[in-house]
């Protein structure tokens, strides 16, 4: 009744579908059907061993054979160093008055977090999303959801992970939204990745008051990111006449180009309360 | 030795995609360099050896990406379908015929990542810089995707890989 041709073109009807839904919906949930870590075993391992020679014979390079300008970079370092030593005096001092005023109060002292180091191994192979490999996982007790800093600022959260090594999606990725709020004004939005170096803020209402060159930092309500962390700074602002929100650009404060090591902030185990 | 090659070729190519190229700032618009490799086992290997093969390839590429997860599964899948059926009605020794695969299916593989954005994402709408990488990609894929393709085959060749595929052996290709 039915030839061997059209069962082929039924066939492959139903399937190009069920390929559809499942996409559809993996592309929305970020979901991996409990296969996510297999690749990451494999191929973790050689990649971090090819990434450590690369930095090892550039390392080698770096430090003989480029003292030229090494002599005139240590002087700059040392008077940076200088005025940051008066400066981290100051905040030392701004810190010690925190702690007596809060004690005054009876503000409970937040536990404090734990921070592991960690090394980039390997980058996204897609030009289309942003996301890196690094040497840590879930013997050094990582998991899914912990935040990814550096010094300068945010750089992702921890996505998946297996034993030894994990991915991370950096916040300049377009699946990637942090809550965040503009240091000097308080206005609150949404940064959302767009490309390698611009976020959106989005949803930032505009009676509030943002100017070019303010700095965006977490604002901790999203529970992944610690609340005062850096993003970025504001770079563009514009206001479309119908529109109640700004459209805001914000230029992050990482490089994300020249990742070679993050920190993972590990939060403290919160006791369960008994009832 | 034939599978000790196959493996040794997807892991080089994996390695320089996630390890290396993201560091060379000109080599950051590189297109899916698995495309060429696809289409080569999908030509000279019997159909019961390369698709679990291009499976395999397929869901690793999806751990290390932060693609939605399937999409390369998905992607390999259908080329390696696609170049098996089309192979029945072309002759595969033609050099500008397997040129223009490589090149249409890098092309396609950005299309179906901006319709995947565009129409299946949380959030609906074209990357702001969707023309640059496609750009990027078609150049580099232009430049390099045959030339990659072709100089598989003739390594194969060279180490005296032994074929039991779909097609005539390497020696055809000149």
């Amino acid at each position: 009744m039915f030839s061997k041709k059209m069962f082929l073109i039924v066939g492959v009807i139903i399937l190009i579908t069920v390929n559809v839904i499942l996409l559809s919906f993996s592309s929305k949930s970020q979901s991996t059907f409990g296969l996510g870590r297999v690749g990451l075993s494999l191929v973790s391992p050689f990649q971090e061993l090819v990434t450590r020679s690369i930095r090892f014979a550039r390392d080698i390079w770096e430090h003989y054979f480029s003292l030229v300008s090494v002599a005139h970079e240590n002087e700059n370092l040392k008077k940076s160093l200088n005025q940051f030593v008066a400066k981290s005096n100051q905040w030392h001092e701004i810190d010690l008055a925190n702690a007596r005023l809060r004690n005054l109060l009876n503000f409970q002292k937040a536990p404090t977090n734990k921070v592991v180091a960690a090394e980039v191994i390997g980058k996204d192979p897609s030009g289309w999303f942003k996301t890196i490999i690094i040497d840590k996982g879930k013997s050094d007790g990582l998991k899914k959801g912990l935040s990814v800093v550096l010094p300068a600022g945010i750089v992702g959260q921890v996505i998946e992970t297996t034993s030894h090594y994990s991915k991370v999606m950096l916040v300049i990725d377009r699946n990637s939204a942090v809550d965040a709020l503009v240091q000097r004004s308080r206005a609150r939005g949404i940064i959302k990745g767009e490309s390698a170096d611009q976020c959106r803020f989005e949803f930032v209402l505009r009676k509030h008051d943002v100017q070019i060159g303010d700095t965006v930092i977490a604002s901790g309500l999203d529970g992944v990111y610690p609340k005062g962390l850096r993003i970025g700074r504001v770079a563009d602002i514009s206001q479309r006449n119908a529109d109640i929100f700004y459209e805001i650009a914000v230029a992050p404060f990482v490089d994300y180009e020249k990742l070679e090591e993050v920190l993972v902030i590990i939060p403290p185990q919160t006791p369960e309360v008994s009832r | 030795m034939r599978y000790g090659f196959y493996i040794g070729i997807c892991l080089f190519l994996l390695i320089i995609q996630t390890a290396i190229f993201p560091y060379i700032p000109v080599m950051r618009g590189m297109y899916d360099l698995l495309i060429p490799f696809v289409i080569f086992i999908s030509i000279c290997l019997p159909i019961r050896e390369s698709l679990p093969f291009a499976l395999v390839l397929g869901l690793i590429m999806d751990n290390l990406s932060g693609s939605p997860f399937g999409f390369y599964l998905t992607f390999y899948f259908w080329l390696f379908m696609g170049v098996r059926f089309i192979i029945k009605f072309l002759r595969v020794s033609n050099k500008f015929f397997l040129s223009v695969v490589v090149i249409v299916a890098a092309l396609v593989e950005n299309i179906l990542m901006i319709a995947i954005f565009a129409f299946l994402g949380p959030v609906r709408q074209l990357p702001i810089n969707a023309f640059p990488v496609i750009t990027q990609q078609f150049l580099w894929v232009l430049a390099a995707g045959p030339i990659f393709l072709l100089s598989l085959l003739a390594l194969a060749k060279r180490l005296n890989i032994q074929w039991d595929g779909a097609a005539p052996p390497p020696n055809a290709y000149g």
